[in-house]
């Protein structure tokens, strides 16, 4: 009976936190990350069996890809598996494979609309606000906010991972966790909405002419719905990339054109 | 040869490449790419290397308003946040440029640092290849070579040498092109800057909004900064109710469904 120990729980967690893309490439990804994480593990419970030491390594060198913070549960899972399986529990190369494989999906989803969608702009846009005269309490603000939150996630659900083991995995990918991957896209696409609202900018310096005077058409925009234009701007890329299937770079173009025509006709 | 301005510019481009999406010392991701790589984090490591705190955090602001809503996951960036936001401010602060000449500096940057982010995990390919082998062979310490330590070598030498010499020699240059670009031309760029949020907001649209109805959440979020309230933590509790509401209402539907089949 090999049982795993604290230390080599939190040593495989560092090495995940790590070196998840230290190697990156376009067909590999994360996945000698994982093998590299697995390593005090597989170090621990195949001391005495060199064989399956190196079977074990080849099982994890497998292409995977995930949000590498909130995906530290999988290797929590993946540890308890493995423990399992030396300690002589029928846990086959493929159960193995599609706890990888069927997690790292919807983890992937939900992290990265979680992390980067909420989390990073929301204190961002905390610390631009405190920051923008230059103070750097706001830059600190964000460092310490972000830190603190993510490491202590990424620990939490390595470990959490690690005692739940298999059974886990219906909590992450069942009903209840779809309605809570909903409930966060709400969160996330609501905050998106304001992030636009207040770092979109483009105000135009058309005039109205109206008898001897003219009006500006900016005054009169904001009059009735301030932000139209940054509003049209985002669903113009919105519409470009969802329906029109262009890329980030052909949209980069098209709005240095924007730009570029703008200023000559005298619009912005 | 200015050894100060030599050193400066190396320490901005060790710090580029701390801040580097596969850089594994600060944590990876976390510490790295999310927190050092961070044009907001970038403008206050410059402005204390080159001694001008708030220009640099000002700065910092202005980038990171243009890639506010930069997202890394597969095949959708168009810019490299890291070089970017280590070139783009460092020779902003050094030529005296407004934001707005800033933000498009870093913008060119950042595009020029995607090839050679490209370039990475091409060379990464060989490396994988030495991981295997070692696998194969259960030898440890070839995959901590191999996955850890040569990569970040070639790393090292993409981020570092390439920000050191932008910045040594780029000084001169920015400021005398600024000096003799037409007004017209920083006017473009100042609009760019202000446009260029509006293609991040949508990257990240496309990954949150899957049906069409959804984008009534994003109006809303909208409409709440342009006319109610400028700030977003009012705006991120008034969500967390309204998140709450629809997940506390789906599962009551769900759970009605479950019913009806037993």
């Amino acid at each position: 009976m090999v049982k795993l120990d604290k230390k080599d729980l939190r040593k495989s967690w560092r090495t995940w936190a790590m070196y998840h893309l230290s190697s990156m490439s376009f067909e590999k990804l994360e996945a000698n990350g994982f093998a590299h994480s697995m390593v005090p593990i597989l170090k621990k419970l195949y001391k005495d069996n060199p064989e399956e030491y190196k079977k074990a390594l080849i099982r994890h060198s497998v292409f995977y890809n995930t949000e590498p913070q909130s995906g530290s549960i999988v290797n929590g899972i993946v540890a308890s598996m493995e423990e399992e399986r030396a300690n002589g529990k029928e846990i086959t190369d493929e159960m193995i494979h599609s706890v990888k494989t069927g997690l790292m999906g919807p983890i992937a989803g939900m992290g990265d609309s979680i992390i980067q969608g909420i989390v990073i702009p929301v204190l961002l846009s905390i610390g631009m606000g405190i920051s923008s005269n230059g103070n750097p309490l706001g830059v600190i603000v964000y460092m310490v906010g972000f830190l603190a939150t993510i490491l202590s996630l990424s620990y939490v659900l390595y470990m959490r991972g690690y005692q739940l083991g298999i059974s886990a995995v219906d909590g992450l990918i069942g009903i209840n966790s779809e309605k809570l991957r909903n409930a966060f896209a709400v969160l996330g696409t609501m905050v998106v909405g304001g992030l636009a609202a207040s770092f979109v900018n483009i105000n135009t310096i058309l005039k109205i002419p109206n008898g001897e005077e003219s009006i500006d058409f900016q005054k009169t925009i904001d009059g009735f719905f301030p932000k139209l234009l940054p509003l049209l701007a985002v669903l113009l890329c919105w519409y470009l990339i969802s329906k029109r299937k262009w890329s980030a770079t052909k949209i980069l173009i098209l709005l240095i054109c924007i730009s570029i025509a703008g200023v000559l006709l005298n619009v912005f | 040869m200015d050894g100060l301005l030599l050193l400066q510019a190396f320490l901005i481009g060790l710090f580029c490449y701390l801040g580097s999406i596969s850089s594994p010392w600060l944590m990876g991701v976390t510490g790295g790419y999310y927190v050092l790589g961070r044009p907001l984090v970038a403008g206050l490591i410059i402005g204390i290397i080159l001694g001008d705190v708030t220009t640099g955090v000002i700065l910092g602001v202005a980038v990171q308003a243009a890639f506010i809503a930069t997202i890394s996951t597969g095949g959708t960036q168009n810019s490299e946040i890291t070089y970017a936001a280590y070139g783009g401010i460092a020779l902003g602060i050094l030529s005296d440029a407004s934001p707005g000449v800033a933000v498009t500096l870093s913008v060119g940057i950042g595009a020029l640092g995607l090839i050679l982010h490209n370039f990475m995990m091409i060379i990464n390919s060989i490396w994988n290849k030495r991981v295997e082998k070692a696998t194969a062979k259960g030898d440890e310490k070839g995959i901590v070579l191999n996955n850890a330590i040569y990569p970040q070598i070639v790393n090292f030498l993409l981020r570092v040498v390439p920000i050191t010499l932008a910045v040594y020699y780029g000084q001169g240059f920015v400021t005398k092109t600024l000096d003799v670009i037409p007004k017209d031309v920083i006017q473009i760029m100042t609009v760019l800057g202000g446009l260029l949020p509006a293609l991040g907001v949508a990257l990240l649209m496309n990954l949150l909004i899957k049906e069409n109805a959804q984008f009534i959440y994003f109006l809303a979020g909208f409409v709440f900064i342009a006319f109610i309230s400028n700030s977003m933590i009012a705006l991120t509790a008034v969500a967390l109710l309204i998140a709450y509401l629809v997940y506390s209402s789906s599962s009551g539907q769900k759970a009605n469904a479950e019913d009806e089949v037993i």
